[in-house]
């Protein structure tokens, strides 16, 4: 970890804790949480429930747990999807140039035209909002950045010496696109890989929020924080906490794309 | 300089046209037809869905059915709403004031704040201003904004009673004098500003800021400073100036976050603008608003980069005379 910030660094640790979290949810969660006891609904925290329970006595913290899952897993697909799409559609654009280059930034700057929130809800209201569904259409509307970006990179690259060396002996253009070019062009693209993580997990909450996010009684953390905000005058430990996970998950994926990109200036 | 704007706007055609081919392409998404989809909803009459038919010549191929719809937003027809029979139109007209109020006075206490705040820390990078900014941009990014709204609107509006949580007006306004009840109304926006305009400041504090370390640099800066100027003089006289020209654009880049960021400040403190608009017509499948507002949000968004582009072209020489994009 030498030469990243202490501020990139604990966001590299936070990370690292999510992780094990999510993975290890069934051990560590204290209850089921999927497991609803109205007798205990609305409950402080307390021995028992340490964040309290819901309007349904779950137990908020196990939810949370659990949540991290489902939020970490749409952030991660989501991000992988949009980085997909972007190098393919970038990649294509710098390296073959003219008609097709022409052609694909057209596409780019028309998505980026259209108010993504639009696209979103419009999309999932229409075709139903499952969990495969939203990892889909977040990253299929949030590829362009990515896209300009490789792009740029190609057509810096693919005039270097060693490019024209590769061709000069016979590589194909699939070869030298894939093996030459695009790998060096990777820098920026895992910048904003990172940075498009904690995005793609606001962009769920704000989903969820609306109600066309994750599906109950799946826990993600918009959708806890959706359900605990009818209650925000009697049980504010129903809204915080989940706000508190996304604002520091996002905020440790913020702090690591922004220590990996002053990394990479060097 | 002419022939530069002539340039980006040929471009915008063909973007144009895809922003279109979308719009209309969403409305074909849902499973079976959009007259199938309506009729779940039953507030729509049979009537209503019999026109509905008709007008987008359902039983026609997809293309004639699309150059047909191209032909009538062409001429700013934008159908009928499928829940309440209106033009869509009118429907959007008498929601735009209240949306537009929002982002532009959002707009105003953004710069207002952005802008000092940039240009402090960039005045001493590294610096105890800067590492005090720089922490709570972080924090500004990774707050989800709809959450904060919600915190805001149980401490000012439920737990301190200070600030209305939702609408436009108080109960009673009707009574009020004409300077009372813009006053009730500026009293009510005054959460949604503040979140909506918290959404992209610290994204614009932090581009201020590097524009202005990029400034900082130059050789009349340190001339200014050597011929003895003030430093704040040199800050926000010599450097400003230079400093605010890459905003320009972000500006214009930021509208479609700034559109987005109306359905969520609408939804929550409940304003009769377009974004809540657009949600309820999501959620009734209103068709023929949906398809309007993506295509007005799209044009709209680009209508402002044009616009900054020729700001910026104004602004800066070097972009008329190089005639690079």
């Amino acid at each position: 970890m030498r030469g990243f910030s202490r501020a990139s660094q604990a966001g590299a640790m936070i990370l690292l804790v999510l992780a094990v979290i999510a993975i290890a949810a069934p051990w560590i969660a204290p209850h089921d949480p999927l497991r609803t006891h109205l007798p205990d609904a609305l409950l402080g925290p307390s021995a028992a429930y340490p964040l309290g329970t819901d309007q349904l006595g779950r137990d908020v913290l196990s939810r949370l747990i659990y949540g991290a899952r489902i939020s970490l897993s749409i952030g991660f697909i989501a991000v992988g999807i949009a980085i997909a799409v972007g190098v393919a559609v970038g990649g294509l654009a710098g390296f073959a140039g003219g008609w097709a280059d022409a052609v694909l930034m057209r596409l780019v700057d028309t998505m980026l035209s259209i108010p993504t929130i639009f696209l979103l809800l419009a999309i999932i209201a229409f075709i139903g909002p499952g969990i495969y569904v939203i990892m889909a259409v977040i990253g299929l509307t949030s590829w362009m950045g990515v896209a300009r970006l490789v792009r740029a990179e190609v057509l810096s690259l693919k005039e270097r010496e060693y490019v024209l060396a590769a061709r000069a002996i016979g590589a194909s253009s699939w070869r030298v696109l894939t093996r030459h070019v695009l790998p060096n062009a990777m820098a920026p693209v895992i910048v904003s890989a990172t940075l498009g993580v904690g995005g793609a997990i606001l962009t769920e909450s704000v989903l969820s929020y609306l109600g066309l996010g994750v599906q109950p009684p799946m826990p993600s953390w918009g959708n806890i924080l959706n359900e605990g905000r009818v209650a925000l005058g009697v049980a504010w430990w129903l809204t915080v906490s989940p706000g508190v996970c996304i604002l520091i998950t996002v905020l440790a994926f913020n702090l690591l794309g922004e220590g990996i990109r002053e990394r990479f200036r060097g | 300089m002419t022939g530069y704007l002539l340039r980006r706007t040929a471009l915008l055609i063909p973007v144009a046209l895809l922003v279109t081919v979308i719009s209309f392409g969403i409305m074909h998404l849902a499973p079976g037809t959009p007259t199938d989809a309506a009729s779940f909803n039953p507030k729509v009459s049979l009537e209503a869905r019999q026109r509905m038919a008709a007008l987008y010549g359902l039983d026609k191929p997809l293309r004639v059915q699309y150059a047909a719809w191209l032909g009538r937003i062409a001429r700013f027809d934008f159908g009928r709403s499928f829940v309440d029979d209106r033009p869509v139109t009118e429907k959007i007209i008498e929601r735009l004031p209240v949306t537009l109020v929002i982002n532009i006075a959002s707009l105003l206490l953004i710069f207002l704040i952005a802008v000092p705040l940039g240009v402090r820390s960039a005045a001493q990078p590294g610096g105890a201003f800067d590492r005090w900014t720089t922490l709570l941009v972080f924090l500004g990014y990774s707050t989800p904004s709809f959450w904060l709204a919600l915190l805001c609107m149980a401490f000012f509006g439920v737990q301190l009673r200070w600030l209305p949580v939702s609408g436009l007006h108080s109960l009673d306004a009707d009574g009020f004098g004409l300077l009372h009840q813009w006053l009730d109304m500026a009293w009510h926006l005054l959460l949604p500003i503040g979140i909506a305009a918290f959404v992209s400041l610290a994204g614009l504090s932090r581009y201020m800021r590097s524009s202005m370390i990029g400034v900082l640099r130059q050789d009349y800066i340190r001339t200014a400073r050597a011929k003895g100027l003030p430093e704040h003089r040199v800050l926000y006289q010599h450097a400003l100036r230079n400093g605010l020209l890459p905003l320009i654009t972000i500006l214009g880049l930021s509208l479609p976050d700034l559109i987005g960021g109306s359905v969520i400040a609408e939804t929550i403190f409940s304003l009769p603008g377009m974004g809540r608009l657009f949600y309820d017509a999501v959620m009734a499948r209103d068709y023929p608003v949906i398809m309007a507002l993506v295509t007005i949000g799209a044009l709209l968004t680009m209508l402002g980069n044009l616009l900054a582009d020729a700001a910026y072209a104004v602004a800066d020489p070097r972009i008329r005379v190089g005639g690079r994009e």
